[in-house]
């Protein structure tokens, strides 16, 4: 099963440096410097938000059925850390998982808005589907303020009349869903709702397709970010769409970019810290963050490169990215921070 | 009492009626309505207790149209709002809003704005608290003050509702108008509680029977869960759909969910309030529009729900107090069509009841140690909702957090947490004993001899009238006379598209337009 394989694949990644909350929040894509570093400090950065409605329990379920069947095994005491067992190698290995991971995931610039925009195209296909078959009344699928009066300004704010403005972006959805692979597309459009034609929740459409719950979740998300890659690199093609992307500059968390901007106003980390009422470490999350996304931004004030390159040297030697086994091996030389910015700015290269 | 418009009785009855074809449809009152409506254009305070399904809406909707000002309606649920305003719009009413806590600011600016403009405002009872809210509300004429779903005015009710207990001041407040108090179901106790609690002068009483005459109850005994799921099956296979599954456990409506799927190839899923919000959404969807036949939920489902051709109500587990199956199964046939309503009981399905009664309040030692930690000022009550988070996350279940943070709002200045701990204690045991009498009424329910229909009108003292064709178990029917061969539904089943290039141009209505 892909779900099986999905989650073998995360834990060998993951390598027993991290507790399965880990993995947990990874896919969950949960807004923390902690999970966003991860992903990209296992080389799991595609699978950050892949599956933003997983629960706890189904999850927890699974592993506790990887183990059983002897798949994983435990090294800690408190049975919230795995390893891959050679079994599991095998299993994965056969599964061949890595080859079926579709491209889209891969897209990762817009992960921070695509929740956001997911709703709203939702909204706004059902808003307009509804004044199409002059239906006045319907209830909507989502009441998020935020995207209700998004939607809203879009409906009201237009030149076009409201059957052009339908029109349109069936238009534009026709051709975006042409440049995805079609089993993407036809998994991405069974969750539009429209008039009579309620969309299907994502295990529907597993009992439907017969497919694995992750791995449809996972053919989703690679058409969303296609679709969302499509739309910012051509906003003139479709203008409708493009306006439902939030303008996010980049793909730092909001908290992390605050920072970011303090810090180029010439504050010290310290002093953002006081500034932002927040704590340093607070502050130092957001500097890994910043290392890992904007690479441009200079950190040597925080890093000399000298000692960047030993850091690397010594994790390289030890094969290990648990902090504190490089701490220990490297004692008042280097701190967590320095460590942490190393190895985050060499994930990338 | 002065009147509120000057009609003769003929020329407001004929008015009524031809609003009543015209924005509803309809070319009859039912049962109850004339004379309510007639009592609320006389200015009189009125309360109804209509059964679902009745129409109790009509009741206000019809008013709204011929008196000067705004109706103004005390909903507790947003979802009951949601529907009701959806209901208004369908009927061509664009002079309906709601005012809530869940809506974003500037819409709610909006809504205030245009206050003047709307005939019909929905609001929640903690908006209706706000002094804003008030201030802004005082300055239009309200026509009528409507409580919805009056019974949580009571805290003998089952759902008591705290902010319902401050509307018979705030009624005073916005001048004084006429108040229609309306509700399912009410005892003879509830009922007295309301009249008082809302400050309702001589009220005109309109008290409907609670028998649904066109649903047939059943109930069977069975020795285990197996041999429920089968006689749910042998049911399911033949009996008239749609229809609701009603069980106590989010656990169980999946399993019932897809045992139903794949044993009998019935389009079914599960609802219950672990889902997130936009899979729950979609599902009541499918569900009003026909592209399910059976829902396996908890309680969850239900409130606002407005689908008058559901045939079937089972209950996999029973719940805890009549008032509450009266209201589940009273989702049955809204349309008046025939309907029936299935109960299925164990011996071990005590335990649900109980663990739900007792889920309502904080175990005691759990209690001293919360007036402990308040008087410690571990623990503060400034705010709310960070109260009751707290509480939750020391593990006590919502309703128990609730029940606490009541208690604890009323304790005297000067004194102590500690020293309200025996008062508390007293309100839990009392409290505690008046949901397990209500459960023992349930269990007689279940367990009577007698004619179903008789036994429950008796608890609400009521005597029956003529016996149905279709009563209940006790007075013999037959399962097959609700087969779904006996009716000739056009059940359509609309494909699900799952192919985009079919999906697309339906949902916009794009048909021949050729794809570019």
């Amino acid at each position: 099963m892909f779900s099986e394989a999905l989650l073998l694949f995360l834990i060998r990644q993951f390598h027993g440096e991290r507790t399965v909350s880990g993995i947990y929040h990874l896919l969950k894509g949960k807004q923390s410097s902690q999970s966003i570093q991860d992903s990209y400090l296992f080389g799991v950065k595609p699978f950050f938000h892949l599956c933003d409605d997983l629960e706890r329990q189904s999850f927890q379920k699974l592993i506790e059925r990887l183990h059983d069947c002897g798949w994983i095994q435990c090294v800690n005491s408190k049975q919230t850390t795995f390893i891959i067992t050679e079994a599991g190698k095998n299993k994965l290995n056969k599964s061949g998982i890595e080859h079926t991971i579709p491209d889209g995931v891969k897209i990762t610039n817009y992960v921070t808005t695509e929740g956001q925009f997911w709703l709203k195209l939702q909204l706004l296909i059902q808003t307009l589907s509804a004044l199409r078959y002059h239906e006045t009344a319907f209830l909507p699928i989502t009441k998020q303020p935020p995207v209700t009066e998004a939607i809203r300004r879009i409906v009201l704010n237009r030149s076009l009349t409201r059957n052009e403005l339908a029109h349109q972006l069936y238009q534009e959805l026709c051709r975006l869903l042409t440049h995805i692979p079609r089993a993407e597309a036809d998994l991405f459009a069974a969750q539009f709702s429209g008039y009579q034609m309620i969309g299907l929740t994502m295990k529907q459409i597993a009992d439907e397709s017969g497919k694995d719950l992750y791995e449809c979740r996972m053919l989703f998300k690679s058409a969303l970010r296609r679709l969302m890659a499509d739309v910012s690199n051509n906003k003139s093609r479709y203008p409708l769409v493009a306006s439902l992307i939030s303008p996010a500059v980049s793909s730092l968390s909001n908290t992390a970019a605050v920072t970011l901007r303090l810090l180029r106003s010439g504050l010290s980390a310290l002093e953002t810290a006081n500034h932002r009422n927040l704590s340093l470490s607070t502050i130092e999350d957001h500097l890994v963050e910043i290392a890992l996304k904007e690479p441009t931004f200079d950190l040597s004030e925080y890093l000399a490169e000298e000692l960047e390159q030993h850091i690397v040297e010594r994790a390289h030697r030890l094969n290990t990215r648990r902090l504190k086994t490089i701490k220990n091996d490297l004692r008042e030389n280097a701190s967590y921070l320095q460590i942490r910015l190393a190895l985050a700015k060499n994930t990338l290269r | 009492m002065e009147k509120m418009i000057d009609l003769d009785e003929e020329d407001w009855l004929r008015q009524a009626k031809t609003i009543l074809k015209k924005k509803f449809g309809y070319r009859q009152f039912r049962t109850g309505q004339q004379k309510i409506i007639q009592d609320v254009l006389n200015g009189r305070d009125v309360f109804a207790m209509m059964p679902t399904g009745s129409g109790k809406s009509l009741c206000y909707q019809i008013p709204g149209y011929m008196l000067n000002g705004t109706v103004l309606i005390v909903s507790p649920l947003l979802s009951l709002m949601e529907d009701q305003i959806k209901a208004l719009r369908s009927a061509g009413e664009m002079h309906a809003r709601a005012l809530n806590g869940m809506m974003h600011a500037r819409e709610r600016v909006r809504v205030l704005r245009h206050l003047r403009d709307l005939r019909f405002l929905y609001i929640s009872p903690e908006m209706l608290c706000r002094s804003d809210i008030r201030e802004a509300l005082a300055k239009i004429k309200i026509s009528l003050f409507v409580v919805d779903e009056a019974h949580c005015v009571s805290q003998w009710g089952h759902e008591f509702r705290p902010d319902y207990l401050h509307l018979a001041r705030i009624r005073e407040q916005l001048g004084h108008p006429a108040c229609l108090a309306v509700t399912a179901t009410a005892d003879e106790r509830v009922r007295e509680d309301i009249i008082r609690s809302l400050g309702l002068h001589k009220a005109a009483q309109t008290i409907m029977s609670v028998d649904r005459a066109n649903i047939a109850l059943v109930v069977r005994e069975v020795s285990s869960d197996d041999e429920k799921m089968e006689r749910l099956c042998t049911l399911l296979r033949s009996t008239r759909l749609p229809g609701i599954v009603y069980c106590a456990s989010r656990d169980w409506t999946e399993k019932l969910a897809q045992l139903v799927h794949c044993k009998l190839g019935i389009r079914a899923a599960f609802y219950h309030g672990g889902m997130e919000a936009l899979d729950r959404r979609k599902i009541q969807n499918q569900f009003l529009d026909n592209q399910l036949d059976l829902l396996c939920c908890t309680n969850a489902f239900g409130m606002g729900i407005n689908k008058p051709d559901i045939r079937l109500v089972v209950h996999f587990h029973f719940p805890a107090t009549m008032n509450a199956y009266l209201q589940e199964i009273g989702r049955v046939s809204r349309d008046g069509q025939q309907g029936l309503a299935v109960l299925y009981y164990s011996p071990q399905d005590n335990q649900y009841p109980e663990g739900f009664i007792n889920s309502n309040f904080p175990e005691e030692s759990f209690l001293r140690h919360i007036y402990y930690e308040l008087d410690n000022g571990v623990l503060t009550i400034k705010n709310k909702d960070q109260f009751l988070n707290d509480l939750q996350e020391r593990g006590s279940s919502e309703t128990a957090a609730r029940f606490i943070y009541e208690r604890v709002r009323e304790k005297p200045v000067h004194q102590s947490f500690q020293s309200i701990f025996k008062r508390s204690r007293s309100i839990i045991e009392q409290r505690r004993s008046v949901l397990l009498r209500d459960l023992l009424v349930m269990k007689n329910y279940l367990a009577a001899t007698e004619c179903r229909r008789t036994y429950y009108l008796n608890i609400y003292h009521e005597s029956p009238g003529k016996k149905p064709v279709y009563c209940c178990d006790r007075c013999g029917i037959s399962l097959a006379d609700f087969d779904q061969a006996n009716f000739d539904d056009t059940v359509i089943h609309r494909e699900q598209l799952m192919n985009w290039k079919e999906r697309l141009p339906y949902i916009f209505k794009e048909g021949d337009r050729s794809m570019q």
